[in-house]
């Protein structure tokens, strides 16, 4: 594993620290502006969104809405520029989209879990990609649930266990391969290690394997593309990144590991403006920048001539502790290199910028 | 008794004083030499040579140079002026003992002097390392907080920059859209391709901070377009379910790596003490097929103990524990039924056999050890053995911290041992 040295590394700058009086589960930008979404529980058990604003070396509130119950997820992914609408779960497993301007009443509405959604994740909207915008959710319940906002109460994709298994919690949910209109994949990770990849084109199952530990977060490195890299990260500190370009039929993705942290890697998140980047977020209060090298040689051939995937390499760019308690939610903005949002277990927010990814 | 060296020469000068004392054969180094203000002294065993000086000389700045059998001192004189002779005429034993004395302690205090300045100076320099390799650091870490300060502030800059641009393509865009709310289909499609014009410029000559794409003009033009690309869109999918298959796991928990040792433990106990029978019972042969299952024993005693008929309840757990004394849980119930019973000893045995039994703990036995502690605990308090069932019930509560019974009756139980204490 090589190291950028010196001053050239990026550095992590903390600009802005907001304290909160209720506990944050996801913060997302706002795209194409400089606001900034929170999500989460107050301690009367309600649900809290929360939009700031930016505003030189200070996050300002310009609303505050309380919901009936814990909100646990959002994405803007599945929305367009202009709307810019909010798709939530929460604690009971009800899935809102919510128009901000007019929060009182949520643009769609369905009860899709019998438990908490612990993960959610947009496609087709924001200008990002082509084919229908889609929703999924990932739930306690061991069942993922993909959610066209067009068509009420019924989802679109339901993936349950067979009759008779005991469930596994469903950790995490993302989109991916969406290269087309027809073509889509779902990646969603369990609680017993299981990661399994399932195709909406054919409606199957395309790949499935076990990483020994639960998994706390799955990312494809761009949801608009031929599907490029997975990195799915889990407790005990490891996360891995598989080759997605080449399935070989027994041994499927290739994979290269990494054991970051003593404790477990709540979040990924890649950069939007290079997909070899990517930060992790740890369960002691740390951030590591990831940078993926790509072997000389993708696939090659083994000794029965099926193609299977070449992993690369890993190299840590740059790691820093922000916080003594778990950092749970990342998210980069879109629209500006480097500028990344956190939330942590502390009740705090916190802007940072990543400098000098120019160089890397 | 030393052997006196008489043989001597000496010459001065007005400031200097120079003596030769040859030595006979003996070897002498500075550590025979003592002198002071106004003795001197050689002393190479057996040899002794004293001189009282005339004068006082300066004993620091003058010199003995030891070589070619001679000893030869530079005595430089306090005051210049002639010597009469080298030593002090006239000088009686007492005197001489007296300046001898002097002239020792003379020599020591000078000698603690140089060590204390010695000390002090070593002191002096270290300090200035100090101080100096501090005042180093602090310069470093002060340019690296420069440096940082100074990133920080170019990234708010650009920061507030970028912003602004956001703002004014928002109300460029809000402006857009208000016009466009106000007319009709047509002629709207020819000024939506003026328009896209108009904006690419504003868009191209922003900075480049801004996310290009080919889809901007979706983003500043109207509401239409969205139609346009609405229709674009395919319709919903067709729903379809998928059924999914788990990698099977026991344990309600998560899956984590280090734990899996310990799992794997307990599953194989539990296995193993299904498996085991003990076969070398006579009685066995009376038994019907299904009272040799000591599970299905377990349920008629679990029926039994439902029922209130405790008795029965024992007896069927008593078979079972014959047939498989590795089960947990059947000591867990006979230890309930005895405490109905009030059969406390007995109750207390056979929780004490549970948690055993109930080794290594892991979440899966949580509700079975916290069972054993209170039954336990119970069974203590009530032969009045206080302190023993607080600790049964502290260690319940250790596993259960959220359990209110638990925590109501721990603390009854400490009020009750507060309260004999103050009365005995």
């Amino acid at each position: 594993m090589s190291a950028v040295l010196g001053p050239e590394r990026p550095q992590v700058v903390s600009h802005v620290q907001q304290a909160l009086n209720y506990t944050v589960f996801d913060c997302k930008w706002v795209p194409r502006s400089a606001r900034l979404m929170c999500l989460g529980s107050a301690a009367r058990g309600t649900g809290v969104i929360q939009l700031y604003e930016l505003h030189g070396a200070r996050l300002e509130v310009l609303r505050e809405i309380e919901k009936p119950k814990p909100i646990k997820c959002g994405t803007f992914g599945a929305t367009s520029l202009q709307q810019r609408y909010l798709a939530t779960g929460d604690f009971d497993g009800n899935l809102n989209i919510w128009n901000l301007e007019a929060p009182e009443i949520p643009v769609y509405s369905v009860k899709g879990h019998k438990e908490i959604i612990n993960s959610i994740d947009g496609v087709g909207g924001l200008g990002i990609g082509e084919g229908a915008p889609e929703i999924v959710t990932g739930s306690r319940d061991g069942t993922v649930k993909v959610w066209d906002p067009r068509q009420n109460d019924t989802p679109v994709a339901n993936m349950e266990p067979v009759q008779g298994e005991s469930k596994r919690d469903c950790w995490t949910v993302a989109f991916g391969n969406a290269y087309n209109q027809e073509e889509r994949v779902v990646c969603a990770g369990y609680d017993n290690g299981d990661i399994k990849l399932f195709d909406l084109k054919t409606m199957s199952l395309r790949w499935e394997t076990n990483i020994k530990n639960g998994v706390c977060s799955v990312e494809f490195d761009r949801k608009d593309i031929n599907m490029n890299k997975l990195v799915v990260t889990s407790l005990e500190g490891k996360f891995h990144v598989f080759d997605m370009r080449t399935q070989h039929p027994t041994k499927g993705f290739a994979s290269v590991s990494e054991k970051a942290q003593k404790s477990t890697i709540w979040q990924v998140r890649h950069l939007p403006q290079n997909r070899d980047i990517f930060m992790t977020s740890g369960g002691s209060g740390s951030l590591h920048l990831w940078k993926y090298e790509y072997p000389a040689q993708r696939s090659k051939k083994d000794s029965e001539g099926s193609e299977m995937g070449v992993a690369g390499s890993l190299s840590l760019l740059q790691n820093v502790t922000l916080s003594t308690q778990p950092i749970s939610s990342l998210d980069w903005s879109p629209d500006k290199k480097g500028l990344c949002v956190c939330g942590a277990f502390d009740q705090t927010v916190r802007v940072l910028i990543v400098t000098k990814l120019n160089k890397i | 008794m030393p052997v006196w060296l008489q043989e001597h020469s000496w010459r001065q000068s007005l400031t200097a004083v120079y003596l030769s004392l040859p030595l006979r054969g003996a070897r002498a180094t500075a550590a025979n030499i003592f002198c002071s203000e106004q003795y001197l002294k050689v002393s190479i065993p057996p040899f002794l040579f004293e001189a009282v000086l005339y004068a006082p000389i300066d004993d620091t700045n003058s010199t003995a140079k030891i070589g070619n059998g001679n000893i030869f001192f530079t005595l430089y004189k306090k005051e210049p002026a002639m010597w009469d002779s080298l030593t002090l005429a006239n000088a009686d034993k007492e005197k001489l003992q007296h300046l001898r004395e002097n002239a020792v302690l003379k020599a020591q205090e000078k000698a603690k002097e140089e060590t204390e300045a010695k000390k002090i100076t070593k002191q002096e320099n270290k300090k200035y390392a100090l101080e100096a390799t501090m005042k180093l650091e602090e310069a470093e870490r002060k340019r690296i907080e420069d440096l940082k300060e100074k990133e920080r502030q170019k990234v708010t800059k650009e920061l507030e920059l970028w912003k602004n641009q956001q703002k004014d393509g928002d109300k460029y865009k809000s402006i857009q859209t208000k016009e466009e709310l106000h007319q009709e289909i047509e002629p709207l499609k020819e000024r939506k391709k003026e328009k896209m014009n108009k904006t690419r410029i504003p868009n191209e000559a922003s900075s480049k901070t801004r996310l290009k794409s080919t889809r901007g003009c979706h983003g500043s033009c109207s509401i239409f377009s969205q139609d346009l690309k609405e229709e674009q869109l395919p319709a919903p999918r067709a729903a379809a379910t998928i059924k999914v298959n788990f990698t099977p796991r026991v344990f309600p928990t998560a899956l984590r790596e280090s734990r899996v040792a310990e799992e794997e433990e307990w599953l194989h106990k539990q296995a193993e003490a299904r498996r085991i029978i003990n076969s070398d019972l006579s009685e066995l042969k009376d038994l019907k097929e299904e009272e040799k299952n000591p599970d299905w024993l377990k349920e008629k005693g679990n029926k039994m103990f439902a029922m209130g008929d405790y008795l029965g309840a024992v007896n069927a757990y008593n078979l079972a524990v014959r047939l498989n004394n590795k089960l947990p849980l059947l000591y867990l119930n006979r230890a309930a039924c005895h405490l109905k019973l009030r059969n406390l000893h007995k109750a207390i045995e056979d929780s004490s056999k549970a948690l055993e039994l109930l080794t290594p703990p892991v979440p899966d036995n949580e509700n079975a050890r916290v069972k054993a502690h209170v039954r336990r605990g119970t069974a203590f308090c009530q032969l009045e053995l206080y302190t023993e069932g607080l600790q049964d019930y502290e260690a319940a509560l250790k596993i259960d911290p959220k359990n209110k019974i638990i925590e109501k009756d721990a603390e009854k139980i400490r009020q009750l041992i507060q309260g004999t204490m103050q009365s005995s």
